[in-house]
């Protein structure tokens, strides 16, 4: 039923605040970013061809990884498949802010990441719509030196499915989700996940931090409930 | 070999910044130091690699449905 092509684009992708994914200037220019005057990235002239081209060489590669973001993020099959469409409906209306040879698949992220808290993230049924900030806020007020380790030991997750570890990732509210996703199943780096995010390096860093302390509680509960002898509670 | 390691909070941080390949070589050579005089940080070093390698192998990779490969292809060509 999702593949009936009768969804309004324009509508979509015209919505609120976003006649584009961010603003030209916001987008993964070459080089550091954050350096760059970004007022000053001129906007790439392609041809038409030229804007085909780019597009099936350096954007379509990624489908599949941003198939599985949107999955990840969306938990939803339908949603996903919205949110891919529209991610690579928009990178191909705002190519010419695209320079060729550069991150295509940082870029592609980074707008479906924004698609995704525009347009998604307020309907989806995640029980616990967690205030990004109030969670950040409390894991960091916490000391970082009186901060716990979670008392979980290798072998216990080492037996642990594919499946079991997927649960345990989308039990955590989204935003650690995301910088678990990026940087150990995508492979991005910090800089990468910095760009993408919109948020310093030193966030990525802490949050990336606590995503793990959160997941490794997850897979805690999960390994003892299947009768993993561990060590005495903390 | 230490039982008890005096800070391990800053140690997991330093694991996780050099399993996610973003250490600098002295927090290399620290870890490598760790690796055989502290067991609270030897039990740390694997536990963090094997939840990074359960992400990063285990988890079930799916492909783009073929047809919202086509859909999109179609859209773009009504563009321009
Ligand atoms: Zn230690």
């Amino acid at each position: 039923m999702s593949d009936t092509p009768t969804r309004d684009d324009q509508d979509r992708t015209g919505a609120p605040d976003h006649g584009m994914p961010d603003g030209p200037d916001q987008l993964l220019p070459d080089g550091d970013p954050v350096e760059q005057p970004s007022a000053d990235t001129p906007a790439r002239r392609y041809t038409d061809e030229q804007k085909y081209q780019v597009f099936n060489k350096e954007f379509m590669p990624h489908i599949d990884s941003m198939y599985n973001f949107a999955f990840r993020l969306t938990t939803d099959e339908d949603d996903a498949n919205d949110l891919v469409q529209d991610t690579y409906l928009k990178a191909f209306r705002f190519i010419s802010s695209f320079e060729q040879g550069t991150n295509a698949k940082a870029w592609l992220f980074r707008i479906l990441k924004n698609s995704f808290i525009n347009d998604y993230r307020k309907k989806s049924k995640e029980p616990a719509k967690v205030d990004y900030q109030d969670v950040e806020t409390t894991y960091n007020s916490e000391d970082a030196e009186s901060e716990h380790t979670v008392d979980l030991r290798a072998e216990s997750v080492s037996d642990l499915i594919g499946d079991e570890v997927a649960t345990a990732l989308n039990s955590l509210p989204v935003d650690f989700r995301t910088v678990i996703i990026l940087c150990d199943i995508e492979g991005f780096t910090y800089e990468e996940m910095a760009k993408i995010l919109d948020i310093p390096i030193g966030t990525v860093r802490s949050r990336l931090h606590r995503a793990r302390n959160l997941l490794k509680e997850k897979l805690r509960d999960y390994a003892s409930s299947m009768g993993y002898k561990e060590e005495s509670e903390e | 070999m230490k039982e008890h390691c005096s800070h391990q909070a800053d140690c997991l941080k330093m694991i996780q910044l050099i399993l996610d390949g973003e250490a600098t070589e002295q927090q290399l050579a620290r870890l490598k130091a760790n690796l055989v005089s502290c067991q609270p940080c030897i039990q740390m070093y694997h536990l963090e690699k094997e939840v990074k390698e359960l992400l990063t192998k285990r988890m079930e990779k799916k492909c783009c449905p073929d047809q919202l490969v086509e859909r999109i292809k179609t859209k773009i060509l009504t563009f321009s």
